[in-house]
């Protein structure tokens, strides 16, 4: 069975290198065609417009009977993505899987995901909560995240800056990645965001 | 093998350490309408494969259908209902094949690609290609894969074709035809999973609940009625599978398991018998009756109803005159409702609590009695035939009190009112006669045969009474 799973992956590896598409990419880890790197560009007028984030794809040896293990290791702050993990919530990587389908198919429905939120079928029910009654600083947080983690252009958030820096101050122990976490956690509330760090301690 | 039972008068009513099913006649009473009646048949897995053939082989010739396969998806769509399937087909043949999701009214693919596998994406003879009835091709080694995995995670009768979208239903036959070759053990368990499916989908059959038992319960109407395996003789409620419990329905009893179960109601009993004391926020519960509280963290005196200075209470010590004036006072009502609730469920929890133990307890007492029988046998006074009324009369306590253990959900999720009150009267004649019977018992070398076989008619009456009024049929 396994053998049906390589022959797919060398070809569709193929297919995305031919291709040429500017916006999605595919990299085969080394020595070991089961488990591959994926790019893709944030979508325009997007909160992530300009950024590029990187997915682990693993190939389960049922491939492409079952789905793909796919999962963003870049940080993002997206209603269906865990903030903390990278979990994916989207139905083509899971019962909605038909076998004909392709990695290229996958990333190109992860950038649609990333163009069109689904907060009713959320997998980070923070994110999707901020989505839904504060989208504005839903769309600072997320663009926040997406000029430090994946490197979009343009001047960072003056205000976030000073309470990532204030946070730091209270909590020395904390670093920078947790500090944005528990911050956009608590829509930059940065007294609630504070607590929080002291009661889990 | 089939193995047809009523449920009221079993044969193996003295079968030793299979307690509560023996339902001890009471020649006057079992032959009125007993509403617990309830017929079954026990079969196993072989009558359930020729009960399925013979309705697939009924439809096909009803329909004049080329092939089995198309019959047997229709009668598993449509719940095994033969008329509806022939009335539907009769009328709209194409709309009722696609309802059962065997053929697709719209969709007729081009076969262009038909030397390439969409799926493994090889070029290969059109000769090597399948598809079910909507015409999407893939290799067969991709079929036999694909097919594998499905069954692999349990599927069998709801595996549909490989193309995006495409939700046509794999039959049976074309199962069979790329996987028997294959492995034995796959066919046999796809054959099992499908079995199961209909079983499921079937109106009048029910799998037994026994554990590893295999065996299927047939029924003319699946009703909240006992029935008891005959392979493995476990006993259930033939509609929810769970333990009988009359006279409460499948829906309140689920209720009271998850009720009982969930931590909710420890919760209740947090916010309606623990507060914070109002100066330094320790949590304190209260455990008298005295609402005067002192913290035993920083010594603060206070009152427990409206969480103020016990100084300003005066000389009314034990009671809170501003909580008697304002109620509502700190909140006051919120604690008051949760321990209300919290007293409403305990009491009826406590009682069936109790009268499970009681079944625990009168099942060792049936044990002694079951000794001192075989020694007073032993020492010749009388036969074992003379001694069997009292074996009799501990199955027809553990009986009523069985009943009466489930009349305490039943009681608990009924709203107050006449019915309430007839029912909690008609179940406090039952919990005295029953004490009465289990007092009897306990002194039968004392109490007269007679006495103790009045008192189980009247026992059982009061349970027939209680169930014929309160016992949806
Ligand atoms: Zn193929
Ligand atoms: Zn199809
Ligand atoms: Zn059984
Ligand atoms: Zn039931
Ligand atoms: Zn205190
Ligand atoms: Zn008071």
């Amino acid at each position: 069975m396994a053998n049906i799973a390589m022959q797919r992956i060398r070809r569709e590896f193929k297919e995305v290198v031919r291709s040429d598409e500017q916006s999605i990419k595919l990299e085969l880890q080394e020595d070991n065609v089961l488990s591959l790197t994926g790019y893709i560009t944030g979508p325009e007028k997007t909160p992530y417009e300009g950024g590029r984030f990187h997915v682990q794809i693993t190939i389960p040896e049922t491939y492409p009977f079952n789905p793909p293990i796919v999962k963003f290791t870049t940080k993002l702050w997206h209603p269906n993505i865990s903030s903390q993990t990278g979990v994916i919530c989207l139905d083509i990587l899971k019962d909605q899987w038909a076998a004909a389908m392709t990695l290229r198919i996958v990333l190109l429905s992860l950038q649609a995901l990333l163009s069109a939120a689904e907060p009713d079928d959320p997998q980070d029910a923070v994110v999707a909560n901020q989505y839904k009654t504060k989208h504005s600083l839903f769309q600072q947080t997320a663009r926040f995240w997406a000029q430090t983690f994946a490197g979009a252009p343009g001047p960072l958030n003056p205000d976030f800056q000073k309470k990532i820096d204030k946070f730091l101050e209270v909590a020395p122990r904390a670093d920078r990645h947790t500090a944005i976490q528990q911050l956009s956690n608590f829509d930059w509330n940065i007294d609630k965001a504070i607590e929080d760090v002291y009661k889990s301690d | 093998m089939s193995d047809a039972h009523t449920s009221s008068d079993e044969d193996d009513l003295y079968d030793e350490g299979d307690y509560y099913s023996q339902s001890a006649d009471i020649e006057s009473e079992a032959t009125e309408a007993d509403i617990e009646a309830y017929h079954f048949e026990c079969v196993t897995p072989e009558d359930v494969d020729k009960l399925f053939a013979t309705a697939v082989n009924d439809l096909t010739d009803k329909l004049i259908l080329q092939e089995a396969g198309v019959a047997r998806m229709l009668l598993h769509h449509f719940q095994w209902n033969c008329q509806e399937v022939v009335e539907r087909y009769k009328k709209n043949p194409a709309q009722t094949l696609a309802l059962a999701r065997i053929r697709s009214i719209t969709v007729s693919p081009d076969n262009n690609n038909a030397h390439f596998c969409q799926t493994c994406f090889q070029n290969l003879r059109s000769g090597e290609f399948r598809s079910l009835d909507c015409g999407h091709q893939f290799c067969a080694d991709c079929w036999t894969a694909f097919l594998e995995v499905q069954i692999g995670q349990g599927r069998s009768t709801e595996i549909a074709c490989m193309s995006q979208g495409c939700d046509i239903l794999a039959p049976m036959e074309f199962v069979l035809q790329l996987i028997a070759p294959k492995s034995a053990l796959l066919e046999a368990r796809y054959l099992q999973f499908c079995r199961n499916d209909w079983i499921r989908t079937h109106p009048q059959l029910r799998f037994c609940p026994g554990r590893n038992c295999q065996a299927v319960i047939r029924v003319e109407q699946i009703l909240a009625k006992r029935v008891k395996c005959s392979f493995c003789q476990t006993q259930f409620c033939c509609r929810c599978g769970g333990d009988y419990h009359a006279p409460a329905d499948c829906e309140t009893i689920k209720k009271w398991i998850t009720k009982c179960a969930d931590d909710s109601e420890t919760a209740n009993y947090i916010s309606a018998h623990t507060k914070d004391c109002p100066m330094c926020h320790v949590c304190i519960e209260k455990n008298g009756g005295c609402n005067h509280m002192q913290c035993s963290g920083c010594k603060y005196d206070f009152c427990w109803m409206c969480l103020g200075d016990w100084k300003t209470h005066g000389s009314q010590y034990y009671e809170c005159s501003r909580y008697k004036e304002n109620p509502n006072i700190a909140n006051e009502s919120v604690n008051a409702q949760a321990r209300e609730a919290l007293k409403k469920y305990l009491f009826y929890f406590e009682r069936w609590e109790n009268h499970a133990k009681s079944l625990r307890l009168e099942e060792v007492m049936r044990e002694k009695i079951q000794n001192r029988i075989n020694q007073k046998v032993m020492a010749k006074e009388g036969t074992w035939i003379d001694w069997q009324y009292l074996l009799d009369a501990a199955a027809l306590l553990a009986k009523c009190r069985y009943t009466l253990q489930y009349t305490y959900p039943y009681a608990y999720f009924l709203d107050p009112g006449p019915r309430k009150e007839l029912f909690e009267y008609q179940q406090a004649t039952l919990e005295a006669e029953i004490e009465n019977l289990s007092w009897k018992l306990e002194r039968a070398e004392t109490t007269q045969r007679g006495e103790l076989g009045n008192q189980m008619v009247i026992a059982e009456k009061r349970r027939s009474i209680l169930l014929k009024d309160f016992l949806s049929p």
